[in-house]
C-alpha cells in the first residue's frame, strides 16, 4: 500500500494518474492556479460528474474563496468547498475508485493527500412503471439501474430505525456496488452474516446483474432448476419482504432486486393480491394454481390420454378427438413437441426482437403456425387448443423466474407420458414433489408452510386471510422449521 | 459421493423400477384404432356371428362430405366370439378398440341358448369396460339393428344408447340393463335377470340405406319393447307393457313415468305422472310358507284429466287418489302373478329378500326356490300413492267457468 501514496510534486502525480489510465480520452485533468500561486489540479472522468456543479461549487469556490496564505486540505474542505460529500483520500487506489464512482479529485502542489468530492452526474433512467409485474391497483413505480435510487425507494416505504443497509463492492473488474438491506431483529442474524460473508468471498470478475451473485449464494450441493431467490423490480414487494424478515440484495446497474429466502408460494403471489379484497385475491390465487397445473400438465395429459388411455375419455370426446386426428400424419407426441417447440421459438422471438416488428411476428405466429398447420393437417385442432391454453397459462404465473422451470419440466413430462402414459406422468409428478420437498432456500424448506405444515403461518400461504384476521402482524419469520 | 453420481444412480433405479412395474397398457395413436361403439352377437349356422359398429372418424367432423356413412359395420362368423373379433381384422384396416362399447345386442337364439358363453369374453377381456347396456333383438338379427340408419344421432350406436337411457328414466316399461347388473343377477341366488327387447319396425331393407333419414318419416325405426324374463341365463318369455311397468316399480327402476287410470265413473281416463317411487319388499313366513309384502310409496301429479267430477272438491281428489292406488295395485299384482305362474323366474328378487332376513330357512328353500316361487309364495301389495298437484289448470277445459 505504501507505493500507492502520492508524491508531493503535483506534476508527478498528474503523470502517474494519466499513465495509470492509459491516457484515456475521457480522463480530464484541469489545472488551476489558486490565489497565492498555489498550483492545483482537478481530476475527473468526463460524463461521470455533474459539470454545472463542478463549475459552481468547486472551481468558482476555489478561485474566489481560497485565501492567499497557505492552506491545508482540511481548511479547503471546511471553509472553501460548497459540495456535500468531501473526504480526504490518501492513496492512488482509493482516488481511482472514487473517480470511477463519479467523484472528482483535487490535488495541490506540495500536499501528499487529495480531496475526493462526490458529484455524480451521469444520466439516470427515470423511475417508470414496472414492466415485468404490473398491477391494476397499487404503486406503479419500479426500480432503476441506480443503486441509491433503489435503496431509497424501499427506505421511503419503511420509516423504521431497524432498517440496516450494508454496502460492499463485488467483482474484481466491475467493482459493483452491492447493498444488503434487512430489518434488524426481524431478519435471521445468522443468515445475514452468512450472506455477507459469501458476497465478500465472491471471486467473480464481473457482476453486471444479480444473477452473477445469485449462483454463488445458492445452498451448497443443491442442484435444481427452481429459483431459490426471488427477484423483482417492484419496490413494494421488496419492502413487504423486508418487513417479513427477508433479506434484500441490491446490485448497482440492474433494476432487479433479489430477496432471500424465497419459497414456492412467493412465486405464485403477486403484489396485487395485497391490494385487492381477500375474496378476490384468493380466487385469483386459486386460478393461478390451476394455471400452473395446466401449464405443467396439459400437453402431457393430452398425450397420455389419447395414446394410452383412450378408455378414460368420454365416448363423445374420444370420437371428436379421433375425428380431429384423422389425416394427421404425426404421432401425438411429435405433434405436441412440434407445436410446443414452435411456441417457445415464437416467445423467444417476441422477447428478443426489436419492438417495431412485433406485430409481424404475432401475425406469423397466429395465422401461419396455428391456422395453416391445422388446415394442412400437420397438427390437429385439439393440439393447437392445448398448446395455446398451456402458453397462456404460463403467462399467468406472476414471477417469470418460476415460469421457466415449469416450462422446462413440461417437456420432460411430455416425454414421460409419451413413453409410459399416465403411469409415467405419475412417477414424474412424484419425483418432482420429492425434489421440491428436498429443496431449501436459505435454510428454509421450499414448500413451507405447506410441507412441513405450519398452521400458524397459513394466513398468507396459499390463501391470504383478511388483514384484521392476521394477529401476528405481517411476519412470516417463523417459517423456518 | 458426487451429486452427478447420485443423480445417475437414482435415475437408473427409476428406469429399472419403471420397467418392472408396467401393467396392461399399450401405446396406440388415435388414428390407428377403430372405436367400437356397438356389438351385435347372433347365432347363425351353429356359430357366432359377431357384428361391430365402428365410427368413421372422417365422417364425424363438421365439414363432412355426407357421401360416406358415419358408421361402418364389420361382421364375421366363428365358433367363438374372440376368434370372430380377431377375424374382423382381415376386413378392417385398424384394430378394434372395445373400451367405448355402449351397447351389446344379442339375438333371441343366443338368449335362448344362454348368455354365459358370450358374456365370458366380454368380462374377461381387459379392454372391455363392463358399463355397456344389453338388449335382445326381437324378430330380427342383431346385425340388422346395427346396420340400419338411425334418424336422430349420426352414429346409430349412440342413438340406441341414448334412447334406452332416456326411455328408462321417463317411461317405466323399458329397463336399461347394465352388464354388471346382469352378471350379478345371473350369479346370485334368489334373483333372476331381465333384458330389454329391441325390434325393428317398418321397411327393413330401405332402413339399411342412407335414404332412411332423407325424409321426416323414416322407412324403418327401432323400438325398445318390453322386458324379457330370464331363468338363469336363458330367456323364457316376454312381459307386456303393463307387466313390464309392474316389474320396474317393484325393482325400483322407475325414475318417472306416466300411466292412465280409469275415472271412477268408468267412462273416461285420467293420467298420473309419477315422479318419485319407492318399493320395499318385506318378507315373512306365515304357516311355514313364504309371504311377501310389497310396499310401494310413490308421489304423483295429475298429468291429464278427462273425468267429469270437479277436481277442486277435496273428496273427488282423494277419490282419484284411491282409484290411482287401485290401478297401481292391479298392475303390480298382475305383473307378479303373471311372472310367478307363467315363468317361475324370480326377477323381483323376493328370494334374495328371504335370503337376507331368514338365512337358515333360505338354505332349505334354495334348491327348490323356483318351485316355491311359482306355487307357494303369497304376495301382498300395499300401495300408498299420493297425488299432489293438478298442473296449471284444474278441471278439463270445457268445465272451466
Amino acid at each position: 500500500m505504501k507505493e500507492d501514496g502520492f508524491s508531493p510534486l503535483l506534476h508527478a502525480n498528474i503523470e502517474r494518474m494519466k499513465l495509470m489510465l492509459g491516457y484515456s480520452s475521457d480522463f480530464i485533468v484541469r489545472e488551476l492556479i489558486l490565489p497565492g500561486n498555489k498550483k492545483t489540479a482537478i481530476f475527473y472522468l468526463d460524463g461521470m460528474v455533474d459539470k454545472k456543479e463542478l463549475q459552481d461549487s468547486v472551481i468558482s469556490a476555489l478561485l474566489d474563496r481560497t485565501p492567499e496564505e497557505p492552506v491545508t486540505l482540511q481548511e479547503l474542505k471546511d471553509h472553501v468547498l460548497d459540495a456535500g460529500e468531501v473526504c480526504v483520500t490518501r492513496t492512488l487506489e482509493a482516488a481511482l475508485e472514487q473517480l470511477f464512482s463519479g467523484s472528482l479529485f483535487i490535488m495541490m502542489d506540495g500536499v501528499v493527500d487529495g480531496l475526493s468530492i462526490a458529484l455524480p452526474g451521469w444520466n439516470d433512467r427515470a423511475i417508470t412503471e414496472s414492466k415485468t409485474q404490473s398491477v391494476v391497483r397499487g404503486p406503479q413505480d419500479s426500480f432503476t439501474e441506480t443503486l441509491r435510487t433503489n435503496t431509497t425507494l424501499v427506505r421511503r416505504r419503511i420509516k423504521d430505525t431497524r432498517i440496516r443497509i450494508v454496502s460492499l463492492k463485488v467483482g474484481k473488474m466491475t467493482k459493483t456496488d452491492v447493498a444488503v438491506m434487512y430489518m434488524d431483529t426481524l431478519a435471521d442474524e445468522k443468515q445475514v452474516r452468512r450472506l455477507i460473508g459469501r458476497l465478500q468471498a465472491c471471486k467473480q470478475d464481473r457482476v453486471l446483474e444479480g444473477e452473477y451473485l445469485e449462483e454463488f449464494l445458492h445452498e451448497k450441493k443443491q442442484l435444481t432448476i427452481f429459483p431459490t431467490m426471488y427477484n423483482t423490480d417492484r419496490p413494494d414487494t421488496i419492502a413487504a419482504g423486508i418487513m417479513e424478515g427477508k433479506i434484500a440484495i441490491f446490485v448497482d446497474g440492474t433494476p432487479f432486486v433479489m430477496l432471500t429466502p424465497a419459497l414456492f408460494v412467493d412465486f405464485i403471489q403477486s403484489a396485487e393480491d395485497y391490494y385487492q379484497r381477500p375474496f378476490y385475491s384468493n380466487l385469483i390465487r386459486l386460478l393461478r394454481y390451476v394455471a400452473l397445473a395446466i401449464c405443467l400438465l396439459a400437453p402431457s395429459v393430452y398425450i397420455a390420454l389419447t395414446t394410452f388411455h383412450q378408455d378414460m375419455l368420454p365416448t363423445q370426446l374420444l370420437l371428436s378427438l379421433a375425428t380431429q386426428r384423422e389425416g394427421v400424419p404425426l404421432p401425438a407426441f411429435i405433434e405436441a413437441m412440434l407445436m410446443e417447440g414452435t411456441f417457445e421459438i415464437l416467445r423467444e422471438a417476441g422477447i428478443r426482437m426489436p419492438r417495431t416488428i412485433g406485430q409481424a411476428v404475432s401475425i406469423v405466429g397466429t395465422i401461419v403456425i396455428g391456422q395453416a398447420a391445422v388446415e394442412a393437417s400437420i397438427v390437429s385442432a385439439a393440439m393447437v387448443i392445448i398448446v395455446s391454453i398451456t402458453a397462456i397459462s404460463s403467462f399467468v404465473i406472476p414471477a417469470y423466474a418460476m415460469s421457466i422451470p415449469i416450462r422446462i419440466i413440461r417437456f420432460a413430462f411430455m416425454v414421460l407420458s409419451a413413453s409410459f402414459g399416465v403411469y409415467g406422468l405419475t412417477i414424474g409428478i412424484i419425483v418432482l414433489v420429492v425434489h421440491l420437498c428436498h429443496l431449501r432456500s436459505a435454510g428454509i424448506p421450499y414448500l413451507s408452510p405447506s410441507a412441513p405444515f405450519h398452521a400458524s403461518q397459513q394466513n398468507d400461504a396459499i390463501f391470504r386471510m383478511p388483514y384484521w384476521k392476521s394477529t401476528k402482524g405481517q411476519t412470516k419469520q417463523g417459517r423456518s422449521s | 459421493m458426487s451429486g452427478c453420481k447420485r443423480i445417475g444412480l437414482a435415475f437408473t433405479a427409476f428406469i429399472l423400477m419403471a420397467s418392472l412395474l408396467t401393467g396392461c397398457w399399450n401405446r396406440r395413436e388415435l388414428n390407428a384404432i377403430s372405436v367400437v361403439l356397438a356389438m351385435g352377437i347372433d347365432w347363425v349356422d351353429e356359430q357366432y356371428q359377431l357384428t361391430v359398429q365402428v365410427s368413421d372418424p372422417s365422417q364425424m367432423s363438421i365439414n363432412r362430405s355426407g357421401e360416406r356413412s358415419p358408421a361402418i359395420i364389420f361382421s364375421e362368423r366363428a365358433p367363438t366370439i374372440f376368434e370372430a373379433l380377431r377375424k374382423i381384422t382381415t376386413k378392417a384396416s385398424r384394430r378394434m378398440y372395445l373400451s367405448h362399447m355402449r351397447i351389446v345386442i344379442i339375438n333371441e337364439k343366443i338368449a335362448e341358448r344362454g348368455l354365459r358363453n358370450p358374456l365370458d369374453f366380454l368380462f374377461r377381456d381387459h379392454e372391455v369396460r363392463p358399463d355397456f347396456f344389453m338388449a335382445v333383438a326381437k324378430g330380427c338379427d342383431a346385425k340388422d339393428i346395427l346396420a340400419f340408419v338411425t334418424p336422430m344421432e349420426v352414429l346409430p350406436a349412440i342413438d340406441l344408447y341414448k334412447s334406452l337411457k332416456v326411455s328408462e328414466s321417463s317411461w317405466a316399461p323399458t329397463s336399461a340393463v347394465n352388464v354388471v347388473d346382469m352378471m350379478q343377477k345371473v350369479t346370485k341366488d334368489g334373483i333372476e335377470p331381465v333384458l330389454t327387447g329391441i325390434t325393428l319396425i317398418g321397411n327393413r331393407n330401405k332402413g339399411m340405406k342412407i335414404d332412411n333419414v332423407k325424409q321426416p318419416k323414416a322407412y324403418a325405426e327401432y323400438k325398445y319393447t318390453g322386458i324379457g324374463v330370464l331363468l338363469d341365463d336363458r330367456i323364457v318369455g316376454w312381459l307386456g307393457e303393463s307387466d313390464s311397468k309392474g316389474y320396474s316399480y317393484v325393482s325400483n327402476n322407475v325414475r318417472s313415468t306416466v300411466g292412465h287410470v280409469r275415472c271412477p265413473n268408468g267412462r273416461d281416463n285420467f293420467v298420473v305422472e309419477i315422479y318419485k317411487s319407492h318399493a320395499e319388499i318385506i318378507p315373512s313366513i306365515k304357516d311355514g310358507k313364504p309371504h311377501v309384502k310389497v310396499k310401494m310409496k310413490s308421489d304423483a301429479n295429475i298429468g291429464e284429466y278427462h273425468c267429469s267430477a270437479d277436481l277442486g272438491d277435496e273428496k273427488v281428489f282423494s277419490q282419484m287418489q284411491q282409484v290411482a292406488r287401485e290401478e297401481q295395485r292391479t298392475t303390480l299384482e298382475h305383473s307378479i302373478r303373471h311372472v310367478q305362474r307363467k315363468y317361475g323366474a324370480d326377477i323381483y328378487g323376493f328370494g334374495e329378500a328371504f335370503h337376507r332376513k331368514y338365512p337358515r330357512q333360505w338354505n332349505k328353500w334354495k334348491k327348490q326356490w323356483p318351485e316355491i316361487f311359482k306355487n307357494d309364495l303369497q304376495v301382498e301389495v300395499v300401495i300408498t300413492t299420493e297425488l299432489h298437484k293438478t298442473g296449471k289448470i284444474l278441471n278439463t277445459i270445457h268445465k272451466q267457468p
